[in-house]
């Protein structure tokens, strides 16, 4: 493929009788596009609008899975990343030796405790790092970073339910329904034990109801708080609501937290004699409907109720929209976007897959004013830079080495401000819902040094557990690139990979003279072409992957690379 | 005898080995005598690095070998009349003539031939082996400053800044970090480009943004950048109170980065190492104008080198900053002897190493590189090494930095061997700048056999001069009283001395001290 074809497949340009240098230049003048609607996108398929979609819809998509993405097409791409994959297998006790029920290399997901020993701290570490290994194992799907949406939504937090088979337990609930039916999956989270101590639903009784888990239905997981327009009245629903609900939600308990009984299974039931048998009148904003008593399928039908409303599918869209395009959801995009996927979903009874079908096709997500503006939580962030820049993972065959890995990653992430399982409140993390921030409240004096520390370590001396160095391999990574042998073209290539629009004259000048200080463009050819004709010779390829360590150590810490 | 001829003479006499003969290396050491003499002081080391491989033969050219080269290089020689003579036997190229003032001021030093056993000539590789200050063989991630700051900080960057150590403990001029500051868990130097506007170049700052949401979070992320710098306030703080009492040359992008270099060092900032850089050494082309050797490629970066460093030197001077500040140039290799077709030169071995500044031993070491007639100079040939750059970085580490020789063994190597590239020196204050020209001592001769005489002129008062050995203890007091104002001289016999380095110490009624190497031979 010769130079200017290559930049062409790059940058989705036509190849023209420009120098290679004009061409690099004139990438920075996409023309935006007016602000566009759920019409499908039918304009070009490049590199920068599979890069895009798969940047938004997993974590850290590599270079050859970019390039996959062209070739296959935006309709193929959407379908590979909806596809139903296996329910992987159980989070195993790797190190534990004092596990009296669960043999290292087993699972302790139906195991129960063993009073006076302290099971729940390494089996929170296990299922902490086997976590993580799903977020760095994933291929091109959707999966994880809808595991991640929905635990951001019904947010739970393990150090106030502190029981890892419960943590378990709901976050399968979200694999299995990752773009399932919304409202199925509300119902199954209303009753589901993790919440159920959480919100404190599991106390909730005739005798003594608790409002808990019914406000925050309301407000947080359904219907969302409108503006107050009068006392207790909150535009899409009351505070009377808020009791009657929690009447209707009395009754259900659960069962199994921190046993030690091996015959008792994690679960939840129905206690008759706790439920609220009375007539639950509702307000107007929900039509003035009166619930009767149904016993253990009244919560079913309160939720049915509450999805009755067209709210609840414009208060999720909003969600998906914050989530996978930017926090600004502008009076157009209100009209244009959130309004029509919501009817969509309420068409399509509530089935998430298809407002995510639509929406990944649409002319709005691939408007050039949604490339780009979003500043990578932690987990992607750290979950990015280990996947695109293909970095060695701990072989399946090392248990321990693999699990302890996997559990640095996430305590990085922890001080960076986003622990999985301890989003800070039920709100979730603040970055989705705090105005006016949203977003750029990952970033601050504190965080920021963490994300270079992150990215020094992970570039130059490697972050190490037991005996495994995650560390990336450059000379590894730019070998399946077009053209590697013109530093131009390699850190053009780069360019594309790691940022997602491109980067002034300027900084490509400044990128190339860490590449190759005070040397012509051809000495980076001559010295990485010794290398490539005798890459066992230490001395060459050291004198180049320095180099190469130099360069993305540079972009890593630009501002660009925190932005997708 | 000008004192910085001394140096010349011994190289000339014998080569390298004579610093060391007769004495154990570690004897050679005077960190002690310079820490006595100087007592902690805020000491800085600038280092010049020339990317690219510099030409040494068309800077520093050797007149004894001026015939051979001429036939060597036919097409690149400069006609030995367009030369700067410096010394008998050594001229700088034309262009060169600020740097010729330097060292006429006796604050230059040139080193012969530096380079490392078994040369790499890759560019990445030999930079590599340049800052990390390792052996060709060793693929030691770490820098050389960086490891020696390793030893005092080992959880660096844990806890810094903190308040004993607020200032960063190294800066790189320009937008990337140095790698001869990279440590074990952080680099030490800090990229800045300008000290007035902190944001690295890489951030794109100065770039416009669009106005798209895109455009609106990378403008977030750039001021978030520049106010989470942990160094931010003290280096601007020390930019709005520094100064530059000289004009630097403004088409010069070395020199505007030494201006920013000492506007720091003036402004406070207790920064040990700057790291500047200048590109364009790579002359495998076109180096010279066909016809007129005296222009080309490498005629402007001599241009450059030298009035930025005369630029500087002289602003340190005339803030009485220049005992403080030692500089240093660096180059991954020189050339090769032979010029090749295209006006250029291809990748070669040694060259000379300059160190600048009012506490060089100024002068030249080593001897001028012999070439080879034509028969003899095969054509990938390039200069053999005299001088080991480790043993260049070990001996400003221990005369600048005070480190002990036994750590600058470990940090550099344990061959290490000592040499006086630097001179006692003490910091300027007022009433030294009026009386520094007044004062100097001349030994003569030196190195010595038995004897060697020292004059010097003083004004009526109180001198003492006495004769220390390496370790900084007397040897002998040769004048203890009251003199008359003017000259005088005094022989002092070191027949009984073992051959080594010794310093004479002349102390003035006011305090004011002179402090000078003295080598006795074998």
């Amino acid at each position: 493929m010769n130079r200017r074809a290559t930049l062409a497949t790059l940058f989705g340009k036509k190849s023209t009788e420009k120098s290679t240098e004009s061409t690099v230049a004139t990438t920075t003048a996409s023309p935006p596009l007016v602000l566009s609607g759920l019409d499908p996108y039918t304009d070009t398929w490049e590199y920068e609008q599979a890069a895009h979609l798969l940047r938004r819809a997993m974590f850290g998509p590599t270079h050859n899975q970019i390039k996959s993405s062209i070739q296959d097409g935006m309709e193929a791409t959407v379908a590979t990343l909806l596809n139903d994959l296996p329910m992987p297998s159980p989070p195993l006790n790797y190190s534990n030796e004092d596990d009296l029920f669960v043999p290292i290399g087993e699972t302790w997901i139906e195991a129960p405790y063993s009073a006076g020993v302290n099971l729940r701290g390494a089996r929170n570490a296990s299922l902490k790092s086997w976590t993580m290994g799903h977020l760095l194992n994933e291929g091109v799907s959707l999966r994880e970073k809808m595991v991640l949406f929905w635990h951001n939504h019904f947010a739970t937090a393990s150090t106030i339910v502190n029981d890892p088979k419960l943590v378990y337990r709901l976050h399968t609930l979200f694999r299995a329904n990752a773009w399932g039916n919304f409202r199925e999956l509300t119902k199954q989270v209303t009753i589901d034990p993790m919440m159920l101590r959480y919100l404190n639903g599991n106390q909730n009784r005739v005798q003594a109801p608790n409002e808990n888990y019914a406000r925050e239905l309301l407000e947080l997981f359904t219907i969302g708080k409108g503006p107050q327009v009068d006392d207790g009245d909150y535009t899409n629903y009351t505070e009377d609501d808020v009791i009657q609900m929690a009447r209707v939600l009395t009754g259900w308990r659960d069962r199994g937290f921190v046993t030690t009984n091996p015959d008792v299974e994690v679960g939840s039931f129905f206690v008759s004699n706790r439920h609220d048998t009375g007539e639950k009148q509702l307000s107007h904003r929900f039509d003035e409907v009166v619930i009767s008593n149904m016993g253990d399928g009244e919560y079913a039908h309160l939720i049915d109720i509450i999805f009755e409303k067209e709210e609840v599918a414009k208060f999720i869209c909003r969600k998906i929209y914050r989530w996978f395009i930017y926090y600004k959801i502008t009076d157009q995009a209100e009209t244009d976007v959130i309004q029509p996927l919501a009817q969509i979903l309420i068409d399509n009874d509530y089935e998430i897959k298809s407002v995510l079908e639509v929406f990944f096709k649409s002319q709005h997500f691939y408007d050039m004013l949604n490339i780009g503006p979003m500043i990578k939580n932690p987990v992607d962030f750290t979950v990015s830079l280990i996947k695109q820049l293909e970095m060695p993972l701990p072989p399946g065959d090392n248990l321990n080495q693999q699990y302890r890995v996997w559990f640095i990653i996430n305590r990085v992430n922890a001080a960076m401000l986003m622990e999985i399982f301890n989003p800070p409140s039920v709100a979730g993390w603040p970055a989705y819902y705090q105005e006016p921030g949203y977003s750029r409240l990952w970033i601050n004096s504190t965080t920021l040094p963490l994300r270079n520390e992150m990215t020094n370590r992970l570039t130059n001396q490697g972050l190490t557990a037991n005996g495994f160095t995650v560390r990336i391999n450059p000379l590894e990574l730019i070998a399946q690139f077009d053209d590697p042998f013109d530093p131009n073209i390699l850190i053009q290539e780069l360019v594309v990979l790691l940022f997602p629009q491109p980067i002034t004259q300027n900084q490509i000048a400044f990128l190339k003279e860490i590449l190759i200080p005070g040397l012509p463009d051809f000495e980076w050819t001559v010295e990485y072409g010794d290398y490539v004709n005798d890459p066992t010779n230490e001395d060459l390829a050291m004198g180049v992957e320095n180099k190469l360590r130099n360069l993305l150590t540079a972009m890593l810490t630009m501002p660009e690379y925190y932005l997708s | 005898m000008k004192r910085r001829q001394f140096l010349k003479t011994t190289s000339l006499a014998a080569s390298v080995p004579v610093f060391i003969n007769g004495m154990a290396v570690s004897a050679m050491a005077n960190s002690n005598i310079f820490s006595a003499i100087n007592g902690d002081s805020d000491r800085v080391l600038v280092l010049i690095q020339l990317n690219g491989g510099n030409d040494g033969l068309n800077m520093v050219v050797p007149l004894d070998q001026y015939d051979n080269l001429a036939n060597l290089r036919s097409n690149l020689i400069i006609p030995e009349s367009n030369l700067l003579e410096v010394e008998d036997t050594m001229s700088f190229h034309p262009n060169m003539t600020g740097l010729k003032s330097v060292y006429d001021n006796g604050q230059l030093t040139v080193v012969q031939s530096v380079g490392y056993p078994s040369q790499n000539r890759s560019h990445f590789r030999s930079t590599d082996i340049w800052t990390n200050g390792v052996a060709s063989d060793d693929f030691t991630t770490t820098g050389w400053l960086g490891r020696n700051f390793d030893v005092d900080t080992p959880s660096f960057p844990v806890g810094f800044p903190n308040e004993d150590c607020p200032d960063p403990f190294a800066i790189a001029v320009g937008s990337q970090i140095s790698q001869t500051c990279q440590g074990l868990n952080g680099n030490y130097s800090m990229a800045i480009n300008d000290p007035t506007d902190l944001n690295p170049l890489a951030s794109g700052n100065g770039d416009t943004v669009p106005s798209t949401p895109y455009g609106d979070e990378l403008a977030f992320l750039r001021l978030a950048i520049e106010q989470a710098n942990a160094y931010g306030d003290v280096i601007t703080a020390a930019a709005a109170v520094g100064t530059n009492m000289v004009d630097y040359p403004e088409d010069n992008a070395l020199a505007q980065k030494l201006k920013n270099v000492a506007l720091m060092i003036s402004g406070g900032l207790q920064t040990k190492v700057y790291v500047v850089s200048l590109g364009g050494f790579d002359t495998h082309a076109d180096q010279v104008v066909d016809g007129e050797t005296t222009t080309g490629e490498h005629a402007v970066l001599m241009a450059t080198l030298s009035s930025a460093i005369q630029a500087f030197q002289a602003d340190l001077d005339a803030q009485e900053l220049d005992k403080r500040v030692v500089g240093m140039t660096f180059s991954e290799f020189g050339r090769r002897i032979r010029s090749n077709g295209s006006l250029g030169t291809d990748h070669g071995d040694a060259a000379p190493l300059l160190l600048f500044g009012s506490c060089v031993n100024a002068g030249v070491i080593g001897d001028n590189p012999v070439i080879g007639t034509e028969d003899e100079v095969d054509v990938s040939q390039g200069v053999d090494m005299q001088f080991n750059f480790r043993n260049i970085y070990g001996s400003i580490l221990m005369d600048w930095f005070e480190v002990e020789e036994s750590t600058v063994q470990n940090v550099l190597f344990p061959e290490f061997e000592y040499l006086p590239v630097l001179n006692p020196c003490l910091p300027d204050n007022t009433s030294e700048a009026i009386r520094k020209e007044t004062i100097t001592v001349v030994a003569a001769p030196n190195p010595f056999s038995n004897e060697t005489t020292l004059s010097f002129t003083c004004q009526h008062e109180h001198i003492q001069l006495r004769i220390l050995n390496s370790l900084g203890q007397e040897v002998e007091v040769l004048i203890d009283k009251t003199l008359s104002a003017g000259s005088h001289s005094i022989t002092f016999d070191g027949k009984k001395l073992a051959a080594g380095s010794y310093y004479y110490q002349l102390k003035l009624e006011n305090g004011q001290q002179k402090s000078g190497l003295l080598t006795r031979l074998r």
